[in-house]
């Protein structure tokens, strides 16, 4: 058991009482310090007065939108933030991924998917806060091998050939491991600039690359496809 | 159509006026009184006008009517003259007879347009509403057994806590875990026919890449039912498709899941990819115990009624499902169809344009 002042503060905030309770316990019997808020202005005095490690919200508030919470959280934080959403709306994701929010998950959900969720995000926060000042290096993800100095991707012990835009879009996604990355966010950060068929050439890209890296679809290797979304790295431990 | 009406309309005023003319000539042998003659040709111009479409054949008719009443009923006869006051008056009052009776006359066929196309809307409104009815009645009635269930369960876990033995409150849990996960397959495919929306029968389409759509379908079937394996074929070329990809994803996991509940004896389970020119065909197919033939008629109907609870106690999700899918792929402007193979098994088959 960990002592109780080193506990990860995780702060839910969901309007749903029974969801926030089942939510509740659950991160308490895994070893998480929770506090719950039921709209968003008592999520942002929470937050301003407890400053949680992790924030898990439901976009659906009803005071406002939750969208604004994120905002206004990302001026000044990085905190990690979760959003739970309802599955048939892709647009509400991509703004909340846009504005900062770490991942997503649909309602309905099971716990083990939850937690699996909070530890990746956590982890991967720890991660980009350590690797902050040293961006050269190396990255592991199960048999997979990026070399940033020398700009090298392996598989195994075989280097996989990638063009400059292919190789950028495996290190973007690779800085921010375990985080949903939205198509725009992408775009933006590799071509730096967007254009009517800039999706479409980040799709034909991501092809040639999982084909490189031989993955086929179904596989669950390395990089996630969020439909619609955009792409995300896996955490190395994730199941 | 147009060529029609102009045709009968000119036929209709000649006739008219002729018979005006004639019957005129005739009172006129008959009585010695000229009285008539401007009605008789008011009532003519009112004729045509009533009968005829837009403003001009009752102006022309009436103008010719004037001409006719001063060439041929006012002194000098057989000759005009339009300095008689008379004339230029009845001139005036057949204008206002003909442009009156006509706007009239248009603005009640305009209103009769008007009615004949709500009624038309009214009914492709009711065949959808009909078809809407229909499965929601079948998801209500499937909704109420696993609601029954979890709250009889829960129910009895709380008031006979104490005296339950441990195994036995975990197996109620595990059955309200259970048919939670079904209702919750089951609202997923209620949200996806809402998300057809009332207004527009097309859905919008986003271009949305194969191989990424068939990984989100594997990775989601992987998820609930780990322990099947699905076999896939598809092009190896970047194919992107314009679809709905949500609802598009919905079918073929109901699909395969559709397999999974109901093929018996199943060893394979295919999720194949075709291109054929402008089309990309999806096909699910097993080779399992086949579809009965008198199921397979109406297997993809709203109104699917259960036959009978299926031997091993399993619930049928199977109707609502595979309407779902009927009615999905009908709104991406595309036909579902379901056989039986030769070689045993199902094969459950639609297809998306490419432009």
């Amino acid at each position: 058991m960990m002592m109780s002042n080193n506990k990860y503060k995780i702060m839910i905030v969901e309007d749903e009482a029974n969801i926030r309770s089942f939510i509740k316990v659950n991160l308490e019997t895994s070893g998480y310090q929770v506090i719950c808020a039921k709209n968003c202005a008592l999520g942002m005095m929470m937050y301003a007065s407890y400053r949680p490690d992790l924030i898990i919200l439901d976009l659906g508030l009803p005071d406002q939108d939750g969208l604004n919470l994120i905002q206004e959280v990302r001026e000044t934080d990085t905190v990690p933030v979760i959003v739970l959403s309802a599955r048939s709306n892709e647009k509400d994701k991509v703004e909340a991924l846009d504005l900062g929010a770490n991942d997503y998950i649909t309602k309905p959900f099971g716990t083990e998917e939850l937690l699996a969720r909070i530890r990746v995000v956590l982890r991967s926060h720890r991660h980009s806060k350590e690797n902050e000042n040293t961006p050269g290096g190396k990255f592991q993800l199960q048999d997979l091998l990026i070399d940033y100095d020398k700009r090298q991707v392996f598989v195994g012990k075989d280097e996989i050939d990638l063009t400059q835009i292919e190789y950028n879009i495996m290190a973007f996604l690779s800085f921010h491991t375990g985080k949903v990355l939205t198509y725009a966010a992408i775009i933006r950060t590799v071509w730096g600039y967007s254009d009517y068929g800039s999706v479409k050439k980040l799709q034909v890209n991501m092809k040639n690359i999982r084909k490189k890296m031989g993955v086929t679809p179904g596989e669950k290797r390395y990089i996630i496809n969020e439909l619609g979304v955009g792409y995300r790295m896996l955490e190395d431990d994730e199941p | 159509m147009k060529n029609y009406h102009r045709q009968r309309d000119i036929l209709f005023s000649v006739i008219v006026f002729f018979s005006t003319f004639a019957i005129n000539l005739l009172l006129q042998r008959l009585f010695t009184t000229q009285t008539l003659v401007p009605m008789i040709f008011v009532f003519g111009v009112f004729l045509i006008s009533l009968k005829t479409h837009g403003y001009c054949y009752g102006i022309v008719s009436a103008i010719v009517s004037v001409f006719a009443v001063n060439f041929a009923f006012t002194y000098p006869y057989y000759a005009f003259d339009f300095f008689v006051e008379e004339s230029i008056l009845s001139a005036v009052i057949m204008l206002i007879v003909a442009v009156s009776t006509s706007t009239l006359n248009i603005r009640i066929r305009d209103q009769e347009l008007l009615r004949v196309r709500e009624q038309e809307k009214l009914r492709a409104e009711s065949e959808k509403e009909r078809m809407r009815g229909n499965l929601l009645r079948a998801i209500s009635h499937d909704l109420r057994t696993p609601l029954t269930s979890i709250y009889g369960a829960s129910s009895t876990l709380i008031s006979k806590y104490d005296a339950l033995p441990k195994e036995q409150q975990l197996k109620l849990l595990g059955e309200i875990q259970e048919d939670s996960e079904w209702l919750i397959r089951m609202v997923e495919n209620l949200l996806s026919v809402t998300r057809i929306d009332n207004a527009r029968v097309e859905v919008v389409k986003t271009s949305t890449v194969l191989d990424e759509l068939i990984d989100s379908v594997l990775m989601k079937f992987a998820k609930k039912h780990p322990n099947q394996k699905v076999i896939t074929k598809m092009p190896d070329d970047f194919e992107d498709i314009p679809m709905d990809s949500i609802l598009i994803e919905q079918v073929l996991l109901n699909l395969l899941e559709n397999a999974v509940f109901h093929a018996k004896n199943m060893t394979e389970l295919v999720l194949s990819v075709s291109i054929a020119e402008d089309l990309a065909i999806f096909e699910v197919t097993d080779n399992g115990c086949g579809i009965p033939e008198e199921a397979l008629k109406k297997i993809f109907v709203g109104s699917y009624k259960r036959a009978a609870t299926p031997v091993d106690g399993t619930r049928s999700n199977m109707g609502i499902g595979l309407s779902v899918c009927a009615a999905i792929v009908k709104a991406h402007g595309s036909e579902i169809s379901a056989e039986n193979r030769t070689g045993g098994g199902a094969v459950f088959r639609f297809s998306l344009k490419k432009r």
